[in-house]
């Protein structure tokens, strides 16, 4: 029976799982005027009738289009030489900077390397000798006060084992 | 490139997107301005229109968003039913009774859709007016297609309870 096969789409239809055939189907069946539907089918004629009825709506023609799409101009190089012309700018900026950088860095090693802080070498040697004793005298100080430490230790330890 | 593109797979769907844009602000003048807007809009994005695989359905979004802001931005009122009531064809002109009937009639289903929120009402026009897939929906709402399926499903249960209950008592 044709009303079942429209009952088992139209439930489909209600379930939102039907495809477009199914209800290319349905508005097919309720497009020929049908006066002897059962209630339930009545129930979703005017619906397919109204949808039917919104898709024949003839809406004005649109204006033609006019050409709001305008061809780019082709693009020139040369149009953006200033931007070329700063990062030319800015290249020979950095490397004169870093050339000037590394120059002065070299000079001031060179220099290091080659001044001399006494002309004379006896007096350098006394310099050094001062220099030597004064770290002697330090070092001196630092082993004395070990020394009693270790005092100190052998003096816990002879208790320790008394 | 983009050029050949935009004509030849834009300018063709500027009826479906006019006929939207008519359905979503209820006005052919601003039906036309949103369509002429959203095609502007779609040239000024041309790099994107090769990355995407449905261009009609990204016109219907560009068109569906610019309808809605028009909607917000004027504090638009879809036109009284009473003006539309016109809009509706009669079906069968059998006689002037029957015809009259016929048009009550699409007039009450045509309040019950306008009624629906306008997430259901589109996607119910989009569906069963206009037979996009439920992909191209997904698409053009920008929504997953579960989730077309749910809210169809919720529409037309909507639909359906109001068109019983007009049935049944005769009311809205």
């Amino acid at each position: 029976m044709e009303f079942n096969k429209i009952r088992e789409l139209l439930d489909r239809y209600w379930e939102g799982e039907s495809s477009l055939e199914d209800e290319a189907q349905l508005r097919s069946f309720f497009s020929t005027n049908r006066q002897d539907l059962p209630a339930d089918l009545k129930e979703a004629q005017p619906l397919f009738g109204y949808f039917a009825a919104e898709a024949a709506i003839e809406l004005p023609e649109l204006p033609e289009m006019e050409a709001p799409v305008v061809q780019m101009p082709p693009p020139r190089p040369w149009e953006h030489w200033m931007k070329y012309a700063a990062i030319f700018l800015m290249a020979v900026g950095v490397g004169y900077a870093a050339r000037s950088f590394q120059s002065r860095q070299e000079r001031i090693l060179f220099a290091d390397a080659n001044h001399d802080t006494y002309n004379d070498p006896q007096k350098a040697f006394a310099a050094t000798q001062k220099a030597l004793q004064l770290l002697a005298k330090n070092l001196n100080k630092g082993t004395s006060q070990v020394q009693k430490l270790s005092y100190f230790n052998e003096a816990t330890e002879k208790l320790k084992a008394e | 490139m983009s050029l050949a593109l935009f004509l030849s797979e834009v300018v063709p769907v500027r009826p479906k997107l006019y006929r939207f844009a008519y359905r979503l602000l209820g006005n052919e003048e601003d039906a036309m301005d949103v369509v002429q807007d959203a095609l502007m809009k779609v040239w000024q994005q041309q790099e994107r229109m090769t990355e995407l695989q449905n261009l009609e359905a990204w016109c219907m979004r560009i068109v569906r968003n610019l309808a809605l802001d028009r909607l917000k931005s004027k504090k638009y009122r879809r036109s009284e039913e009473l003006e539309r009531a016109g809009d509706v064809p009669a079906m069968q002109q059998q006689n002037p009774y029957a015809a009259a009937e016929q048009q009550d009639v699409m007039k009450r289903v045509h309040s019950i859709i306008a009624s629906l929120p306008e997430k259901y009402r589109t996607i119910i026009q989009l569906r069963d007016i206009d037979g996009y897939s439920y992909l191209e929906i997904a698409d053009i709402l920008a929504i997953e297609m579960a989730d077309v399926k749910i809210n169809l499903h919720r529409a037309r249960k909507s639909v359906r309870e109001q068109l019983q209950k007009v049935q049944v008592y005769g009311v809205q």
